[in-house]
């Protein structure tokens, strides 16, 4: 095996010169990338999704290593330093009407609503990969009975549908309880995403190709459809990240989510926030400030890894 | 075109039965008619509850249960709340103060998404997409109730400040009791009042998502040939734009749009818990799952459910018309 991958100068290490002698004159070198190279250097030129990995790199460490930092626990009551304003030197961001440091509780937020949405996405991301998989794969029956099932729930509100459930489960209101009620009923867009590609991505030749060579259905979803179908996976787990963030809050709001003593979120924080909105300000602005930062940087690296897979919608470089 | 609408009203009737199916047997396995009086003290006795499961034909084989109630609602019998009044009196006034609210509402985003959208397809990457770009996103990201309270907490009160006088208001869909006594302009400016932040809430949550559809679906068109063409031809700039590039970049928005306003029939919940609207989402929340009320959560469940059916039809239909390939496939 020879090098393939790149030429850099004109001579090539390990090519053997032609007969002539001289090497071949070039007057310009263009460096071979994978497309996976390709989409990694897009996302990385890509000012808005740069921006967002910024911020959204910044919010983990706020949530992870803040805590650390400060040393403080968001569980300390303080009796003597109840509704304190931000900006003393204590209580940067403020104290609640419990003596509870709001900046610690702030960090807590982060780490818990991110928590929140590793655990959804673990949950939905393989429930409706296969459900569409196998929907758009397989397709007539299979087809028919898993995406009727899927028009049949969406047929209710998915906020109901969370709502009802966690109804239901009263254990539910813990980071822990939201997630997983969130993972096991958030893949249904995914599951129609998934569907609509893998539809069009099996009448592809190299699909035929592999049929042919005798791959398994396994093998020819596993290798050849998802890694195709991996830009759409990744845009959909980012937006859907953000809206998950957003829809625990709802769920919180609403009292149906993250409840009870002890238990935190930004859902949770900007919920109470709210009913603190003229008698203690601070309450209600760096909660809901720090959600719109999170959901909004998650948004723009969406929007960014969008653009690096399909570039078709982004200016043409002049 | 006859026959594309007349399958799909069938199979939206199909949908509509395999859903009430479905929610039935949820909610029959998950709500218990009778939870309520197991706590009370002292527990009446078992002859109570023997007579109460008679009465509601608990024993009943879970089929005949179903009928029951399928033939109930479909004759606009949903039942009795537990409180004894009737439901489908209270959703038809739910609807009603639903209905106000998003009506106005979608109408405003349609047409703010239209204009936003357009104008950040044509003017793509200048300043002015970046600012329209910016705030959508930046409204993507708000939780509705937040954005619900902060318009509270400063229009309505700044607003009020300036005129001096109650303008807008905070808390339910009219003044308690004034439609008692007062009627025509008094009422109705009364629920104007009422009505501005709501809506106000509402429609820029929901503009903002669909300006971007609006935008990538414009931006599609713009890069189109037949554009060009239209171009080509002598045609203005505008009359291409809007004749040619955004009758066809409207198709996107309109599915998108009717599949929305189908869910929202159900009540904007989130919105109406914040400004105390009595709607169908107070209902469900409140009404419904906050006592336990099977024939509630049941009755709003369908209700919900034909209206999302009925607008995917109408999403369907539309999309035929406005594009005439997928009505011919």
């Amino acid at each position: 095996m020879v090098a393939t991958e790149t030429s850099t100068g004109p001579a090539v290490p390990g090519v053997p010169s032609s007969p002539e002698g001289g090497g071949v004159e070039r007057e310009f070198t263009v460096k071979a990338r994978s497309q996976r190279q390709q989409i990694v250097r897009r996302f990385l030129h890509d000012k808005v999704g740069m921006t967002g990995l910024a911020i959204f790199v910044l919010m983990l460490g706020f949530g992870f290593l803040g805590p650390v930092i400060q040393g403080v626990d968001y569980a300390d009551q303080n009796v003597g330093a109840q509704s304190v304003p931000p900006g003393t030197a204590d209580y940067l961001f403020g104290s609640d009407e419990i003596g509870r440091d709001l900046l610690a509780g702030l960090m807590q937020g982060v780490q818990r609503s991110l928590f929140i949405v590793l655990l959804f996405v673990v949950i939905a991301l393989p429930i409706g990969l296969l459900v569409g998989a196998l929907a758009g794969y397989f397709g007539r029956w299979v087809d028919s009975v898993l995406m009727r099932l899927v028009d049949l729930i969406l047929t209710v509100p998915l906020l109901v549908v969370l709502i009802v459930v966690a109804s239901n489960f009263p254990g539910s209101r813990t980071p822990l309880g939201v997630g997983i009620i969130l993972g096991l009923f958030g893949w249904l867009d995914l599951a129609r995403i998934v569907r609509s590609q893998f539809l069009s991505l099996r009448e592809k030749e190299y699909v035929e190709a592999a049929h042919a060579m005798g791959a398994s259905s396994r093998r020819i979803i596993f290798k050849h459809l998802i890694p195709n179908a991996l830009g759409s996976l990744i845009v959909w787990t980012t937006l859907a990240a953000a809206v998950a963030i957003i829809l625990e809050a709802s769920l919180t709001y609403l009292g149906f989510g993250v409840n009870g003593a002890n238990q935190t979120s930004l859902g949770r924080l900007v919920s109470d926030g709210v009913q603190a909105a003229s008698t203690r300000p601070w309450l209600f602005y760096f909660p809901g400030l720090t959600l719109i930062i999170i959901v909004l940087s998650i948004n723009l690296i969406g929007d960014g890894i969008r653009d690096a897979f399909d570039p078709s919608n982004r200016r043409v470089r002049a | 075109m006859f026959f594309f609408t007349i399958r799909r009203i069938i199979a939206s009737v199909f949908v509509l039965l395999a859903s009430s199916f479905l929610v039935f047997a949820l909610c029959a396995a998950s709500f218990d008619p009778l939870a309520r009086y197991y706590t009370l003290q002292p527990r009446p006795p078992e002859s109570f509850f023997a007579n109460l499961r008679e009465e509601l034909g608990l024993d009943d084989n879970f089929f005949v249960r179903y009928w029951n109630w399928l033939t109930g609602a479909l004759t606009g019998d949903f039942g009795e709340t537990v409180n004894g009044t009737p439901v489908a009196e209270q959703l038809g006034s739910r609807l009603l103060v639903t209905g106000r609210m998003i009506l106005l509402a979608m109408v405003i985003a349609i047409v703010l998404a239209i204009i936003v959208g357009v104008i950040g397809a044509v003017r793509q990457y200048k300043a002015s997409d970046y600012v329209l770009t910016f705030l959508v996103y930046l409204l993507i990201a708000l939780p509705t109730f937040w954005f619900a309270a902060l318009l509270k907490e400063f229009v309505a009160g700044g607003v009020n400040d300036l005129f001096g006088e109650q303008i807008l208001y905070t808390i339910g869909e009219e003044t308690p009791g004034l439609a008692l006594y007062a009627d025509g302009w008094e009422l109705w400016s009364d629920r104007l009042g009422h009505l501005v932040l709501p809506t106000v809430s509402l429609a820029l949550l929901a503009f903002a998502a669909w300006s971007r559809f609006q935008r990538s679906a414009m931006l599609d068109v713009l890069g189109s040939d037949y554009m060009r063409l239209a171009r080509a031809k002598g045609l203005t700039y505008r009359r291409t734009v809007v004749r040619h590039g955004l009758r066809n970049a409207l198709i996107p928005l309109t599915t998108v749009v009717a599949l929305y306003v189908g869910t929202l029939f159900g009540g904007a919940i989130i919105t109406e818990q914040v400004f105390v609207w009595h709607g169908m989402g107070e209902y469900l929340i409140q009404n419904g799952i906050g006592n336990n009320d099977i024939n509630v959560v049941l009755g709003w469940l369908l209700v919900s459910a034909v209206f999302v059916v009925l607008f995917n039809l109408v999403a369907d239909i539309l999309y035929a018309v406005l594009d005439p390939r997928i009505r011919l496939s």
